[in-house]
């Protein structure tokens, strides 16, 4: 059985939204100028929010860009405005009134975008390009949380940040409850889940979950194999990547999302600036997302993008040998 | 209600010095943008000069008048009635379009004390206008002011908000759907505290706005939008004073206001009007700006 760090015990799984919802209304209580800015897309925990505070939600309508830039006027006059909707509408949709109207001005606007690569919605739903065109937006931090514990820390953390921050909210599948509640939680600060000499997995959001999997897998192979868990995609702690890199020597970066623009850019930049060590990207290739119903038995697009531990398992032995290939040649 | 002469006549010759503080930002790199820029003159002259509540020593007040200037792009309007105002000394006119200069090539928030608005990419300023009407009605909502504060003398008046929204718009801008957008919002919110005021000046950068996409009818559009709606002469100085007095004495009415000021592009330079110059550079700009020192003299 693999040792974990202190602050991990792996639980059922059990939703993010949950931790996201927990926090915001726990927020909302102490602190007044919270606003949820809704796109006719819900928002989490509705229903509480109607009930104790009706005149607090700015409904917009599904009008995206004027959304955003209200939540920018907002923000410019004291409140902190939450948008929630999906990353491809409240970012995607508004890319430019984010760019020109929230961060040129470092606007306190707190965006909410859900859904990771899949899911049953489908192509237009399933974000997979979202975190590459926020990565490029100055003073945008980006956090991708990997399980329900994680989103509860994040969002509070976010919450009392001052300035624009994303929360992507991967909706399924459903990750696995990792953290113990006690969770040391740092906005640009990665966790390692687990120490490993061999080769060390770069996860975050969803993917800590089939990392964790693979660990089991690899270490009855005789691998010890590590994982860092990375949140903040935005500003990436390149330390504890170097740190990776200087223990192992070999990086695999797993993603739900698409691999160009995304953490495993992030990481190959870092490393190759600091400390080179051969990599392997996972995370979907070049390729737009589709409909696939997932259920505890059966996940057709996580075999079709390739994003399960057994595939991790391949990637982390090609990356290792990459690395004795390396070695040979000095 | 007509507004007297003198004050008139004041604000006339204060226009006049805008202009002229304007061609001497046009000079530092022979480049600028001319038309819109003399187009919406008179407007921000009886904005800044005169109407809206604004301290040139506080430009943070927090119960200023907001104004967005969503035709970002024609900031040099704005930055000449600073410098009127003794927020900026003249020299900073020579400053514009300069690296670290307060005065960028298009409005931001940040490097202009005395700048609501951070704009260039066109559409959005309305909706930065509304968010901020819309704060403002929030703020009494959420935190009402008490029996003692009521007796300051802001609230004796029944109908005055803490402040009010302005938002300069320019024609060709309402190609933007988002626009439309901020004005549903604007109406389903009852943001009487916010006033759109279209610089109408007919021309966009490639030929005639109706042409380019037709806003017309205009006056319906905005009505249509639940927008109590005026149309002014834009160079008109008593009317552009009479249609803002008018919309600050309907606050309570529920509805935003609009006055859509007919303007002429380049206004006041003949060189530029026949022109319809958006952005002018080199010796068509340097033309334009010698026939305007001539006629509006040099103020330095």
């Amino acid at each position: 059985m693999a040792t974990y760090g202190k602050h991990i015990q792996i639980g059922e799984p059990v939703l993010p939204a949950k931790g996201i919802e927990k926090a915001l209304k726990a927020a909302a209580q102490k602190d007044p100028r919270i606003l949820p800015v809704l796109e006719d897309m819900g928002f989490p925990g509705i229903d509480w929010w109607t009930e104790n505070y009706p005149e607090r939600m700015v409904e917009v309508g599904i009008a995206e860009q004027n959304g955003a830039v209200v939540a920018a006027a907002l923000a410019a006059e004291g409140f902190v405005p939450v948008i929630y909707s999906f990353l491809f509408a409240n970012i995607g949709r508004a890319l430019n009134q984010v760019r020109q109207s929230i961060l040129v001005d470092r606007f306190n606007v707190k965006f909410i975008g859900r859904e990771g690569a899949w899911g049953e919605v489908g192509i237009s739903h399933n974000t997979i390009e979202g975190v590459g065109y926020s990565r490029v937006l100055p003073n945008l931090v980006i956090m991708n949380p990997s399980d329900v514990v994680e989103a509860e820390k994040a969002t509070e953390a976010m919450l009392q940040y001052h300035g624009p921050v994303l929360l992507r909210q991967e909706s399924s599948p459903t990750p696995l409850r990792v953290f113990t509640d006690d969770y040391p939680f740092n906005i640009g600060k990665a966790y390692w889940v687990k120490e490993g000499s061999d080769a060390t997995i770069i996860a975050t959001g969803y993917m800590l979950t089939e990392a964790i999997a693979a660990i089991d897998l690899l270490e009855a192979e005789g691998l010890d194999v590590g994982i860092l868990n990375m949140c903040t995609l935005k500003p990436l702690d390149v330390t504890a990547i170097v740190e990776a890199s200087e223990r192992s020597g070999a990086i695999v970066t797993a993603e739900n999302a698409s691999i160009i623009g995304g953490l495993g850019e992030g990481v190959a930049a870092a490393l190759a600036e600091n400390l080179p060590a051969p990599m392997v990207r996972v995370g979907i290739e070049d390729e737009f997302s589709q409909s696939g119903l997932i259920t505890p038995e059966r996940d057709d697009l996580k075999i079709h993008f390739g994003l399960r531990a057994e595939d991790l398992v391949v990637s982390v032995k090609e990356c290792i040998a990459k690395k004795t290939r390396l070695r040979c040649r000095d | 209600m007509a507004h007297n002469d003198a004050l008139v006549a004041e604000l006339e010759a204060k226009s006049n010095k805008l202009r002229s503080h304007c061609f001497t930002q046009f000079c530092t790199f022979e480049q600028g943008h001319a038309g819109g820029t003399m187009s919406v003159v008179d407007v921000v002259t009886a904005l800044y000069l005169h109407h809206i509540k604004f301290d040139p020593k506080d430009p943070d007040w927090p119960e200023r008048d907001r104004v967005v200037m969503s035709k970002a792009h024609c900031c040099e309007a704005i930055y000449a009635a600073l410098v009127e105002l003794g927020v900026y000394p003249e020299e900073t006119l020579g400053t514009y379009y300069c690296y670290g200069s307060p005065f960028q090539g298009h409005a931001d928030r940040w490097s202009t004390a005395g700048i609501d608005y951070s704009g260039g990419s066109l559409g959005q300023g309305l909706s930065f206008a509304a968010g901020m009407a819309y704060a403002e009605k929030l703020k009494m909502i959420l935190k009402p002011p008490s029996a003692e504060e009521t007796f300051l003398p802001r609230y004796i008046k029944r109908f005055d908000p803490a402040y009010r929204s302005y938002c300069i718009l320019g024609d060709g801008e309402l190609h933007e759907g988002q626009v439309w957008e901020a004005a549903m919002f604007a109406n389903k919110f009852k943001l009487d505290n916010l006033i759109a005021i279209v610089d109408y000046n007919k021309w966009s950068l490639d030929g005639p706005t109706n042409d380019v996409m037709p806003i017309e009818p205009l006056m319906d559009k905005w009505k249509a939008f639940g927008w109590w709606v005026t149309e002014i002469d834009g160079h008109d100085m008593g009317q552009i004073l009479d249609a803002l007095d008018l919309s600050n004495r309907m606050y309570g009415d529920n509805r935003p206001k609009c006055i859509i000021a007919h303007t002429v592009k380049g206004y006041g330079v003949s060189h530029w009007e026949t022109r319809r110059m958006h952005l002018g550079r080199g010796e068509e700009m340097m033309k334009g700006v010698r026939e305007g020192r001539e006629k509006y003299g040099d103020v330095r």
